[in-house]
């Protein structure tokens, strides 16, 4: 697979307070990687830094396999904290500005602003937008250029359950064309939903780095209901059980890894149990996030 | 150069302070430059009273040559309201934040100042070039008579003229990039001339040969003043060597340190 983003050893210091510290990481093509941690985990200052407004203490990067240069960043469209634009100008006359800027073609425009939904409102000065429409607008800037990578530092913040839902859509359809998104966020849900691999920041240094499928493949909890009245010790019986918990007439089994909710099912039935209800319940990121984070205090 | 000059002049031309404030600015150096007559017409009526009347076509202020000094060091004194452009066309990049979006985006940071160093470039080229037509227009009209070439002796003064009008603007844009705030940049400004009076007085009495030095004093020496001379005194007219390597030097100096605050400085 091809490496899009290595960072190695990253460092900010700013003054005595040490934002990222010593930060390595790998982001490959294809994938949707989220960046996650509590606010003032590093997240944006490393983002910064590797789009070039922020200058690392030491520490380097490099983008497809190039060191950074402003041209790479052509590249690359990025979106950090909140949506920069001239105020005084519409979203038309803003994307053709950061059009020029990026030498992406024009033609692009009418696409990107369609892709967001904001055809019907390009014409108006970018300082009437609302903020939903702010943050659209600022994902098609960066969608402008085709990049190859897309960096969305916080695209939810702030907007309402309807603007969250519309960003979420839009980035989706954008990670299906295929294209390398690096998404900050504190908003677990946010990545867990999205994102197919993950890094968990917390005072500057990395505490977690891996595949979503991982993390969520590691404990599976099987939630079990069956009229049988020996179910439990079946359930015992099994080679893949942790444990055993009696919920009313629920039986959760917290299976090891690497075993899966099928083999257990077909285990029962080899045993002549048969179950009413069998659902399989991993283990929330949030959960797994706080306990990350707990061993890290 | 094109692509970076490009940038600039899209962030102006839809920005409605920028017509306002350079339009104001080119009006008033056209209405300014050619209403020379006028005032000295006005300052006669002054001069009625003692029972004679002056003749104001015997000072020549618009005539072939003079008037070529006299309409560019004239036209510098407005160079400040030029300036307070450049200094919103900066600040404002940073009031914004769009100067953090620009880098993100794929300009360097000397992309950035060269845009801004460009359209200093193209301001001060207009000015020059506003300015050379009103005089000459000017000329031909209250010249008894002309004789080129001999007409345009002093038509140096217009390269002097735009080094002025440029290094000054350089001088705004490191301001504002140093300070970074509107309000506080266009305030240095204006005082900027007072500070260096003050500090001069202050030099005048250990070293008196540094003076010429100073940055705005090297700025204003570019086109000497001019109206000494209708008083029969002596005065400067023509360019010096050292005036143009001075203010080369400063317009070096003031880019130079705009571009490495720039460098230095997480936006």
């Amino acid at each position: 697979m091809e490496r899009v983003l290595k960072i190695n050893k990253l460092t900010k210091k700013f003054g005595r307070l040490c934002a990222v510290n010593e930060l390595e990481l790998e982001v490959m093509k294809g994938q949707v990687f989220g960046i996650l941690g509590p606010n003032g985990s590093g997240k944006t200052t490393t983002l910064g830094m590797l789009m070039g407004v922020i200058l690392p203490t030491s520490g380097d990067y490099s983008w497809m396999g190039e060191p950074p240069t402003h041209t790479i960043r052509r590249k690359i469209g990025a979106v950090l904290e909140h949506p920069i634009f001239y105020p005084y100008l519409s979203g038309q006359k803003n994307l053709e500005l950061m059009a020029i800027i990026k030498q992406a073609p024009v033609e692009n425009i009418p696409k990107v602003l369609d892709l967001v939904g904001l055809t019907d409102r390009k014409e108006d000065k970018y300082k009437n937008y609302s903020l939903g429409m702010k943050q659209r607008l600022a994902i098609a800037t960066a969608l402008v250029n085709d990049p190859i990578v897309l960096i969305l530092d916080e695209p939810t913040n702030g907007l309402d359950p309807m603007g969250i839902a519309q960003i979420r859509d839009i980035i989706k359809k954008i990670a299906l064309s295929g294209k390398t998104i690096i998404l900050a966020s504190h908003l677990l849900d946010e990545v867990e939903k999205i994102c197919t691999h993950f890094a968990i920041l917390m005072k500057g240094n990395k505490v977690y780095d891996g595949a979503m499928g991982d993390i969520s493949r590691s404990e599976e909890v099987v939630t079990i209901t069956a009229p049988q009245e020996n179910v439990g010790t079946y359930l015992e019986k099994f080679k893949g059980t942790i444990s055993v918990q009696k919920d009313d007439h629920n039986y959760l089994v917290k299976l090891k890894p690497g075993f899966s909710s099928d083999e257990l099912n077909r285990f029962l039935v080899e045993n002549g149990v048969f179950v009413s209800q069998l659902s399989t319940k991993k283990k929330s990121l949030e959960k797994q996030f706080l306990e990350i984070l707990a061993e890290n205090k | 150069m094109r692509y970076l000059l490009n940038i600039e002049l899209k962030k102006m031309i839809h920005y409605r302070t920028f017509w306002v404030v350079s339009g104001l600015y080119f009006f008033l150096l056209i209405i300014w430059s050619a209403s020379g007559m006028e005032f000295l017409k006005w300052l006669a009526g002054f001069f009625d009273v003692f029972g004679q009347r002056i003749n104001i076509n015997r000072v020549p202020i618009y005539h072939f040559p003079d008037i070529w000094q006299n309409l560019f060091w004239g036209a510098g004194f407005l160079k400040m309201g030029l300036a307070i452009m450049v200094v919103i066309s900066v600040t404002n990049e940073y009031s914004y934040r769009t100067i953090r979006q620009n880098i993100i985006d794929g300009l360097s940071r000397e992309n950035f100042i060269l845009s801004k160093i460009l359209a200093n470039l193209l301001w001060s080229l207009v000015s020059v070039v506003i300015v050379f037509f009103i005089a000459l227009i000017a000329g031909l009209i209250y010249s008894p008579q002309y004789e080129f070439p001999y007409s345009l002796t002093g038509l140096d003064f217009l390269f002097t003229y735009f080094l002025e009008i440029f290094s000054f603007l350089s001088f705004s844009l490191m301001i504002s990039m140093l300070i970074k705030r509107s309000g506080l940049t266009i305030i240095l400004l204006i005082h900027s001339y007072l500070i260096e009076l003050i500090i001069k007085a202050n030099v005048d009495n250990y070293f008196p040969s540094i003076i010429p030095y100073f940055p705005l004093e090297s700025i204003s020496s570019l086109v000497p003043f001019p109206y000494r001379r209708y008083v029969f005194q002596e005065i400067r007219d023509y360019i010096t060597v050292e005036s143009v390597v001075l203010a080369l030097i400063w317009i070096v100096v003031f880019n130079y340190l705009a571009y490495l605050t720039l460098k230095k400085r997480d936006i």
